[in-house]
């Protein structure tokens, strides 16, 4: 066996047996990692202790929440999921309307004016990081509790990133049939009409039902800085320690996502 | 009018027939989409709600209360100097510091998550774990994780770990293995089966396929997957704050309660900067890993 070996070693010498030099380096770099990470953890005073005293919380919080109880007002939480929906389906909306212009002027072949395509397609990376709550919690100080705010948080947390999907469909789409229109002499809107939108409509919807399904994530939380919905309900039973009735609000809630990934599933295969 | 040859008369009539079946289902799907709306709107009492006067006009306001009270003489001055930029961020050593627990946070989660991820990510691969109950249990926790939003499980451990970064870095940790674990999973599934066949036909385990046949061949992909996550978690890390988990979002919500909104304005850009600067960051590393380097 050896011969194959010395073989092997001869052409791919740091393949079969590393030099010492090598497995030092990676020795210092998995040391300096492991040191950084552990300086970050004492930075951020995470210990063990800590650790294990809110795990024991934990555990008991868990043990809690078994058997779910309704606290004798299930309509009041079923209000609240359909609240959540509401909100998440209006903001949907709002942001599919605003995105769908901002889509077009962001399409290479439709607007090719290089300068305005790049700050189209820069800006919204400045917002990115911008999450639903922190609008929403901006649009709380603004306009009050209620789900208003959250509507508006949403439907503004999603027209980056929902803009730049319709630009990438629009882009994408072939170009043949918009000349054919062209070459005929049809007017921009019916080159529109015909030629790109039944292209695209399909892609467009589904991203947007993707959308709707992330929203619905996204609105249980606004509640928690009170703009509506199960997340303030949530919130509320947690501060009273009333860990029955959050499992019974998160198990109904696991089920309406699932409900509304399955229904969206649907119509997306249906449109593709 | 003349009588059409029977084959174009059938299509005419398949055409008909398939249009008005078209037509069909535009009319409900709009009827099923505009009930949904105004129930929507009905439900969250967007239009009729009472947000006191002209809501753009509010917007105004609220901008107008946002925007510092700088002025241009003073700019450079001191921090006591009304109107200066020191003046307008007044408080920020702290918020710097804010800003690099936030990192620290998504960093360790990132890290603890990725690895909790690569060993769910084997233990439901198709091609790597034989026994089906293990595959499905995994698979259906990952599952579950990911529905429970990131700061429903914040708003528990909280409540549990107290106020801190803590229950920050836990609920990052839990909500990267769920997205991650199934990213691995599916990268291990696709792997070239050739050099695993090789390592088994002369007696390798579990361990060693693994290490020499799946890990050469997934890690980029695993790097790659986790920055991006990286870039992710430190968004979230900045929202968490806002329920007690820890980091700058801690200030921006103490910002909002005492109604210091040109400090909000101030913590926002911040962030804004902080997850700009990430992203470009992360997107260099990521486009050098997956071989784009020279092409941006």
């Amino acid at each position: 066996m050896s011969t194959a070996l010395n073989k092997a070693r001869q052409l791919a010498p740091r393949a079969i047996a590393p030099s010492w030099t090598d497995r030092a380096v990676r020795g210092v770099v998995v040391v300096a990692a492991l040191a950084s990470l552990y300086a970050m953890a004492a930075d951020l005073e995470i210990s063990l202790e800590a650790f294990g005293k809110g795990g024991e919380k934990l555990i008991r919080f868990l043990g809690a929440m078994v058997p779910p109880s309704d606290g004798h007002d299930p309509m009041r939480i079923v209000r609240a999921l359909g609240e959540t929906f509401a909100m998440a389906f209006l903001g949907t909306v709002l942001a599919a309307l605003a995105a769908l212009p901002l889509g077009l002027i962001g399409a290479k072949t439709v607007v090719s004016d290089p300068t305005l395509h790049f700050a189209f397609r820069r800006t919204p990376d400045l917002f990115r990081g911008a999450r639903a709550l922190v609008w929403a919690l901006t649009f709380v100080a603004a306009f009050g509790l209620g789900p208003f705010g959250g509507v508006l948080a949403l439907a503004i947390a999603d027209v980056p990133g929902l803009a730049k999907l319709y630009a990438e469909a629009i882009e994408n789409a072939d170009e043949k049939a918009v000349e054919g229109l062209r070459a005929a002499g049809a007017p921009a809107p019916v080159m529109l009409r015909y030629g790109l939108f039944p292209q695209v409509a399909p892609l467009m919807a589904s991203q947007t039902l993707f959308y709707l399904e992330a929203n619905f994530r996204h609105a249980a939380v606004l509640g928690i800085v009170g703009a509506g919905g199960i997340g303030f309900e949530l919130e509320e039973r947690i501060r009273i320690f009333a860990f029955s009735q959050v499992s019974f609000i998160v198990i109904l809630y696991v089920l309406c996502v699932a409900a509304l990934d399955t229904v969206s599933q649907q119509i997306r295969s249906r449109l593709a | 009018m003349t009588e059409l040859p029977a084959p174009v008369a059938a299509f005419e009539q398949a055409r008909r027939r398939i249009l008005r079946r078209r037509r069909l289902d535009a009319l409900l799907g709009l009827l099923v989409f505009s009930a949904l709306l105004a129930i929507s709107a009905q439900r969250s009492q967007f239009f009729g709600a009472d947000i006191g006067g002209d809501p753009l006009g509010r917007i105004g306001v609220f901008l107008g209360r946002m925007v510092p009270d700088l002025q241009a003489h003073a700019l450079l001055e001191g921090r006591k100097t009304h109107g200066s930029l020191a003046w307008w961020y007044y408080d920020l050593p702290l918020w710097l510091r804010s800003l690099r627990q936030t990192i620290e946070m998504a960093v360790l989660a990132t890290v603890a998550g990725a690895a909790l991820a690569a060993l769910a990510g084997f233990a439901c691969a198709r091609n790597l774990m034989p026994i089906p109950a293990v595959r499905f249990v995994v698979r259906r926790a990952l599952e579950f994780i990911r529905t429970l939003p990131d700061l429903i499980v914040a708003l528990l451990l909280v409540a549990a770990f107290g106020v801190g970064p803590l229950a920050g870095v836990i609920t990052l940790t839990l909500s990267t293995v769920g997205g991650l674990g199934k990213l691995f999973a599916e990268a291990n599934e696709s792997v070239d089966g050739r050099p695993l066949e090789a390592l088994e036909a002369s007696g390798a385990g579990l361990a060693k396929k693994i290490r020499y046949g799946v890990l050469p061949q997934v890690l980029p992909g695993y790097a790659s997957y986790a920055l991006l996550r990286l870039e992710g978690n430190v968004a979230a890390a900045a929202a968490l704050g806002i329920v007690g988990a820890g980091g700058i979002g801690i200030e921006l919500q103490r910002a909002i309660t005492y109604t210091e909104f040109d400090t909000y304005l101030a913590i926002l850009l911040l962030i804004v900067g902080m997850i700009f600067v990430i992203d470009i960051g992360s997107e260099l590393i990521r486009h050098r890993l997956i071989g784009l380097g020279g092409k941006r």
